[in-house]
């Protein structure tokens, strides 16, 4: 168990500079998820950690100790690749036990620590198999047990799920918070999935283009996303985002939308007369009533998705979807009135940034 | 998916003839392959076999008749063909395993990144360019103390006494056509190993040096089982060749001095141009067949054991 500092923490490969200035620090104990799309720098800054990646800038400590120069094999860290990386000349059992034989524990300890973390991943029938002789669920169990023999003082995990069909991606994501919770170990968790990133996370770090851009627990990050990147990353259905300019009153302001419809808002909002705003509001919180909606929309495409549906509508010509739990909600082409609860509404300043709460 | 009940059974109704000619229609269509394929390298190969039972010798017009087991037999009381095969299995192993040595040595070195990587693996190519007799003339003339520069750098480094030609000392003289045939021959297992480390994933070798391991328990854990199948068919292949491949010697030191550098197959092309004796030369290749056919069949039966237990 350990915790884990990033300080001013950057990297170039070369003259391309790939993440600038990380600051986190990782409790004792936490469950770190770093999320962002493709190429942000997730897998470079977890495998910075691990010590295969040399820390261009910044320190990185572990346990409040400077271990930037330390090897891999020093900094007792354990990691889980996208791959899994098993080695295929070995068994499932010689795969586990291989970091404890390096460590030349005794043979009773190997035997024990590899029996534990057998039965607790459920890899006893399969202990004298070669990786390739397993399916894809449980080589990912295998490359987790090897990970867990160990007990080292953090896990990292690249995209451990990401190889696996959904149904056992559900399942492993679910084991997974399940083993956290019995070992209570430090954990550091890349996925680009925002699924996996709520359901797991103590803590979310939201990445975008090599910078940090949000940290925060998931449902801070999905009720006060701190920008539009945030915004629009978390939450499937995605943000619904309406640009428009501000419009100061004497208490109040209000946003006029492009097409000339004002949206008037209960307090007064910290923007100049006429500075461009974006509003955003999540699918699931607009609501569709026929007398008071306030907006009229044009439905596009409607997808069940069995829990609800979600309608992809035309708002002033602009894209707009709408989820609901409506059943009767379902027939493509009608005409709908929508209404945007003010209290729902997040707002945006021209940078992108969030503005005082409504 | 039935028949329809229309359709007769197919055997019945069917004249001999008819048969006949269904059955041979797949092989009428690759007559012209397997002939081509018979004629080329079946009917060499039994020709050559046939010699080794009959008295050909090119000088003599009287020869050419049978003799039986005669050339084996006398094969047998041969001292010089006894020590020809002790030669082989010198020659053979020191030079695969010297080549393979160097070979792994050199596709370790080029599967690290670093500056110029890409000319220095075209450059290392260079060797296997060279025909073998020009590698073994300029060896040769490496070798010579009049011309070439090694034996006095030899005597410098004081390996040698004097700067004498290693190719004229009896005790020496295999170690220069070796010598030429590692210097040759190291960009083939260079080449094909370096094929073989760069499939390996990289990060099996991450995940091994987060689990603790150091760069040799890396290359004993990881490195070694993923290049065991290409050592084993290109350290088979090899052999096979080298015992077979004679140019450098020839060219070299000829089999001498005092026969000490001659191997079955240069021994073989003596008695077959230089004396003529066609007869006795076949029924040494003969046998040299016969002993490599032996070794691959061991070696193709070690590899299928060691795949199965896989
Ligand atoms: N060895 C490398 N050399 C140069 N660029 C690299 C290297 N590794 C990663 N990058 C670049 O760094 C960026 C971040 O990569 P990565 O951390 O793998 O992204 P992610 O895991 O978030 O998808 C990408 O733009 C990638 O092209
Ligand atoms: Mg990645």
């Amino acid at each position: 168990m350990a915790s884990i500092a990033l300080s001013r923490v950057g990297k170039s490969f070369g003259t391309v500079s790939v993440l600038n200035e990380v600051d986190l620090a990782i409790e004792d104990g936490e469950f770190i998820v770093l999320v962002g799309p493709s190429g942000c720098g997730k897998s470079t800054l977890l495998r910075m950690i691990a010590g295969l990646e040399e820390i261009t800038t910044g320190t990185l400590t572990i346990d409040g100790e400077r271990v930037n120069e330390r090897r891999p094999k020093d900094r007792d860290i354990a990691m889980v690749f996208q791959s899994y990386a098993l080695y295929p000349h070995m068994s499932v059992a010689d795969n586990m036990s291989y970091s404890l034989r390096l460590r030349r524990r005794s043979k009773e300890i190997i035997a024990q620590a590899v029996s534990a973390a057998s039965a607790k991943l459920g890899l006893d029938p399969y202990l004298e198999r070669r990786p390739k002789a397993l399916s894809g669920g449980q080589r990912q169990r295998v490359a987790m047990g090897r990970a867990i023999v160990r007990k080292p003082k953090a896990f990292l995990f690249d995209e451990p799920l990401s190889n696996l069909d959904a149904r056992l991606r559900e399942q492993m994501r679910a084991e997974i918070k399940r083993m956290h919770g019995e070992l209570g170990a430090t954990s550091v968790y890349v996925t680009h999935d925002q699924i996996e990133a709520m359901t797991l996370a103590s803590r979310i770090v939201a990445m975008n283009a090599g910078a940090v851009q949000q940290i925060g627990a998931p449902l801070d990050l999905y009720d006060r996303p701190a920008n539009l990147f945030v915004a629009g990353f978390i939450g499937s259905p995605g943000m619904n985002f309406l640009e428009g300019r501000c419009e100061q009153g004497a208490d109040t302001s209000a946003v006029v939308l492009p097409k000339g419809f004002r949206l008037p808002l209960p307090l007064r909002i910290p923007a100049a007369d006429g500075e461009k705003v974006t509003l955003g509001i999540r699918p699931e919180h607009v609501t569709v009533d026929a007398q008071q909606g306030e907006i009229e929309a044009a439905v596009e495409l409607v997808e069940p998705t069995g829990l609800g549906v979600i309608l992809h509508l035309l708002v002033h010509g602009e894209p707009f979807k709408l989820f609901s739990t409506d059943r009767a909600l379902i027939r493509s082409g009608a005409r709908l009135r929508i209404g945007l609860p003010r209290e729902r509404l997040h707002l945006f300043d021209q940078a992108g940034n969030r503005m005082a709460a409504l | 998916m039935s028949h329809p009940p229309t359709v007769q059974s197919p055997r019945t109704g069917k004249s001999a003839l008819r048969r006949f000619v269904d059955a041979a229609e797949p092989w009428f269509y690759s007559a012209p392959v397997l002939v081509l394929i018979l004629a080329v390298m079946l009917v060499p190969l039994i020709l050559g076999l046939s010699y080794a039972f009959r008295d050909i010798q090119l000088l003599n017009p009287f020869s050419g008749g049978f003799v039986g087991l005669k050339h084996l037999q006398a094969l047998s009381q041969d001292q010089a063909f006894y020590r020809a095969l002790r030669n082989t299995l010198w020659w053979t192993g020191a030079s695969v395993f010297l080549q393979f040595l160097f070979g792994l040595i050199l596709a370790l070195l080029l599967d690290k990144p670093f500056a110029g990587r890409g000319i220095a693996q075209a450059l290392v190519f260079l060797p296997w360019a060279v025909p073998t007799f020009l590698a073994g003339l300029n060896w040769a003339w490496l070798f010579n103390p009049v011309i070439g520069p090694l034996p006095h750098w030899m005597a410098a480094l004081g390996i040698l006494s004097a700067p004498d030609n290693i190719l004229a000392d009896p005790h020496l003289a295999m170690w220069g056509p070796i010598i030429a045939n590692v210097w040759w021959g190291i960009p083939f297992f260079a080449i094909t190993l370096l094929a073989a480390l760069q499939a390996i994933p990289r990060d099996l070798y991450e995940a091994a040096e987060i689990d603790g391991a150091g760069p040799l328990q890396r290359f004993v854990s990881i490195t070694l089982p993923f290049l065991a199948p290409t050592i084993a068919i290109t350290i088979l292949l090899r052999t096979v060749w080298i015992a077979n491949f004679a140019d450098l010697i020839i060219v070299m030191t000829n089999g001498g001095p005092a026969d000490r550098t001659q191997i079955v197959a240069s021994y073989i092309f003596t008695q077959a141009f230089r004396r003529l004796d066609f007869g006795y030369a076949s029924a040494i290749a003969l046998v040299l067949l016969v002993l490599l056919l032996a070794y691959s069949m061991v070696i193709v039966i070690i590899r299928q054991r060691l795949i199965e237990k896989d």
